[in-house]
């Protein structure tokens, strides 16, 4: 048996999803967390679950939309669990009288009925379900309340199964009766409205004199036929929704009172610029002060204890370097900066759950508009401080193509937080007591840098017109802690899987590159190793950025970046640890090795461009099939690295010249 | 002329600048201001699918709608209606006419 999930946006159907198959999918809290149709198993059952983004009614509006709608249609699916939000009962339930019209039974879920009690309403299930025709079961999702009435119900299949009702005006069902005559197959009732509505989808069948009635039918209801079945919908539910909903009195409801602070007129975009600052100066600054010595010190002893015991035990020196350099040297410079990342990914869970990146969008839509985005595009650069894969991929709720595509081209500017250590990696050292402030810094450049190239590029992509914004305001919710913290686990596992595989990989490979020669000698100096001829070949592109360095460790660990960024802070670990016999942060950075010769200029100038150039070969992948074209992919891509290079040559370039004024 | 007309003026009048509907004008969704309430006559928009999605969204002839709120920058702007709260650009609103109710 298949079920699938369908429902309003952001009523809670992935909350229900991971609760009935155990999972852990992302949810949030604002329209469209959910972009593609996921299937899990219920638990203890042997029922498949489909798992669909939100959707208002069967017309969908965006890419994301248009997946639920022909799931619905063309998967085999035997019941549908719509989730009704009962807080806005009335609009969620025009998306049921839709479902309705299918020839697959449902039953509806009323959810975030505690939310409901909160606005001091209630809604009458028992009369609700009389109404419909359908079964009705009340449940919390988020409390996980009244799941096991569902289940009992399906797994007994002792649900209502309902009669078609006819909920439209007298005259109308009598045209859809006659539509359905001349028409076969499934869902009859639902192709004869769309067809007497005149949908462009749906031209392809034209039963005669259907154009008569419908001149007949939009001149009885002054409507034209889209906005008479629209009104009858909500005709029908208001009916419906003033015998069920039992009111109380209305209390002032925090959401209200939040937004009189978050939503104010001066405080608003203050309050945003000090969250995303708290951000980061918590997590890197903060945080990172306290951790960082430490990690590095016990790393460092643990090192050192395993180069003794290597040798005492007879290891030759090429082993001892492989295991300590080679496959433990970038990895362990990266686990450094997990307690930064958990709590940056505490802190964007946060924002992600609350209901306040709804608001951002909200409050910089006007700016973005401007730009040739949309407020949707924010949820993109907030995601994105995490990572871009699912950044780009949440661009899928911006209906507008151009804005999409602007959208995904700029959503890798934001540092993600593999972008992080390299951030970190260069302000612990260079300005360590504004590590924090540094990180802040480079989140707001990426915005500048954002606006900047939206503003150059928006001309290009707008070959069609703009498009809107149009979103339903979700009340704020208190994050479920066990979600939270299991999300938070979640990245941080990720990263430290990574750094735990691919980083590794990458640093063995760093490693034989580095320690021999094109004669396959061991141990001859770094200078003469492949890594340098290769590093060699591509210096000169950085000759600009560093100041007029010719670094071939640079230029190589900025490569390596395109395999995951960690790995330019992983790169410059494994080098270091060769020519230098260790990679941490402050051997790194010894004016006598390789990356001596970096200034705080320079180290400001190598970030920007790791921060704004190709991103890894994961969020390329993720730009090619959001984008669905190579050569598109291929010139954002071009942009990216392009614009990377300018500005990080400007700034290394005229900074090291302004430097040197000053110096001499 | 009518009672409200005759408001109307007294109240341009009073203001010497922008005017502000008042019950029982009619005008357009994006001439109100904070607070104020209205009944939907009518949804005009070129762009069929956008018209279509405000309409499922439950901007039908007949809703009340009340403003909740303008953005800090003066777009888009929170609409109360069916319960739950829309948010929307001006250009959009513009395209929705409506009468003033008390």
């Amino acid at each position: 048996m298949r079920i699938a999930l369908a429902g309003n946006q952001n009523s809670g159907k992935t909350t229900l999803f991971n609760l009935l198959c155990g999972t852990n999918q992302k949810i949030g809290n604002w329209p469209g967390v959910t972009i593609e149709k996921k299937a899990g198993i219920w638990l203890g059952t042997d029922i498949e679950v489909l798992d669909l983004p939100g959707i208002y009614s069967l017309s969908p509006y965006s890419a994301d939309e248009e997946v639920s709608r022909s799931a619905l249609f063309n998967e085999d699916i035997d019941i549908i669990i719509n989730i009704v939000d009962s807080t806005s009962i009335e609009r969620s339930l025009y998306l049921t009288t839709q479902l309705l019209e299918l020839d697959i039974p449902l039953i509806i879920a009323l959810n975030m009925a505690d939310s409901l009690a909160k606005k001091g309403l209630q809604v009458d299930h028992k009369k609700l379900e009389q109404l419909l025709g359908v079964s009705v079961f009340p449940i919390s999702a988020k409390k996980n309340q009244g799941l096991t009435d569902l289940k009992q119900a399906i797994t007994s299949n002792t649900y209502l199964k309902r009669e078609p009702k006819k909920i439209f005006d007298i005259n109308i069902e009598k045209e859809l009766e006659l539509t359905q005559t001349s028409l076969e197959g499934r869902h009859r009732r639902f192709v004869s409205v769309k067809l007497v509505e005149n949908d462009p989808h749906f031209q392809y069948i034209q039963p005669s004199g259907l154009a008569d009635s419908r001149t007949r039918l939009e001149a009885q209801f002054g409507h034209d036929a889209v906005e008479m079945f629209a009104n009858e919908r909500y005709r029908y539910i208001v009916a419906i929704t003033r015998q069920v909903i039992v009111a109380v009195p209305i209390r002032h409801s925090i959401s209200e009172k939040l937004d009189k602070v978050f939503l104010n007129k001066y405080l608003a975009l203050p309050i945003f610029a000090l969250i995303m600052f708290a951000m980061y100066f918590v997590s890197v600054g903060l945080v990172g002060q306290l951790t960082a010595d430490w990690l590095t010190s016990i790393i460092g002893t643990f090192e050192l204890w395993l180069t003794n015991s290597l040798t005492n035990w007879g290891a030759s020196p090429w082993a001892v370097s492989l295991i300590t350099h080679g496959v433990l040297g970038g990895a362990t410079t990266l686990i450094v900066f997990v307690p930064q990342l958990i709590v940056l990914f505490l802190i964007i869970g946060l924002l992600e759950t609350s209901g306040y990146i709804a608001r951002i969008s909200f409050f910089l839509d006007r700016v973005f508009h401007a730009l040739g985005l949309s407020g949707r595009s924010l949820i993109p650069f907030i995601v994105g401080s995490g990572c871009s894969v699912p950044a780009i991929l949440s661009s899928r709720t911006i209906e507008n193509d151009s804005e999409r595509n602007l959208t995904i081209l700029l959503t890798p500017f934001i540092p993600c937080s593999a972008k992080l250590p390299i951030i970190a990696l260069f302000a612990t050292f260079f300005f360590p007591a504004y590590s924090g402030l540094v990180s802040f810094g480079m989140y707001f450049l990426a915005i500048v840098v954002i606006v900047l190239s939206a503003l150059l590029l928006k001309r290009r992509f707008f070959k069609q017109k703009p498009g809107t914004f149009i979103s339903e305001l979700p009340d704020y919710h208190w994050p479920h802690p066990v979600y939270l913290l299991r999300d938070v686990f979640d990245k941080t596992w990720e990263f430290i899987r990574r750094a735990g595989s691919i980083i590794i990989l990458s640093s063995i490979g760093i490693w034989l590159l580095a320690s021999f020669s094109w004669k396959f000698e061991y141990g001859v100096p770094t200078d003469q190793s492949l890594l340098a001829i290769i590093g060699n070949l591509i210096s000169w592109l950085f000759y600009p950025m560093l100041g007029g360095q010719m670094s071939w460790g640079a230029a190589v660990a900025a490569l390596q970046g395109l395999i995951a960024k960690e790995n330019v802070v992983a790169s410059m670990a494994v080098i270091s640890g060769i020519s230098h016999g260790s990679g941490q942060v402050g051997v790194i950075f010894d004016p006598n090795g390789l990356f001596g010769f970096f200034t705080p200029v320079t180290a400001f100038a190598f970030i920007v461009f790791n921060l704004f150039s190709a991103p890894c070969i994961a969020s390329i992948a993720t730009m090619k099939r959001e984008f669905k074209t190579n050569g598109m992919m291929l010139k954002a891509i071009l942009f990216q690295t392009s614009l990377a290079w300018i500005l990080a040559s400007l700034i290394g370039g005229i900074g090291t010249l302004i430097m040197k004024g000053f110096g001499s | 002329m009518t009672l409200s007309h005759l408001k109307f003026f007294c109240h341009m009048k009073h203001r010497g600048q922008k005017l502000k509907l008042l019950p029982g004008n009619q005008g357009h969704l994006s001439d109100l201001s904070i607070g104020q309430k209205a009944r939907v006559i009518a949804l005009h928009s070129d762009d069929a699918a956008r018209r279509r999605r405000l309409l499922d969204m439950g901007i039908t002839s007949g809703v009340t709608i009340t403003i909740k709120r303008i953005a800090p920058l003066g777009d888009p702007v929170g609409i109360y209606l069916r319960g739950y709260e829309l948010l929307l650009r001006k250009e959009d609103m513009a395209n929705i006419d409506i009468e003033v109710l008390p």
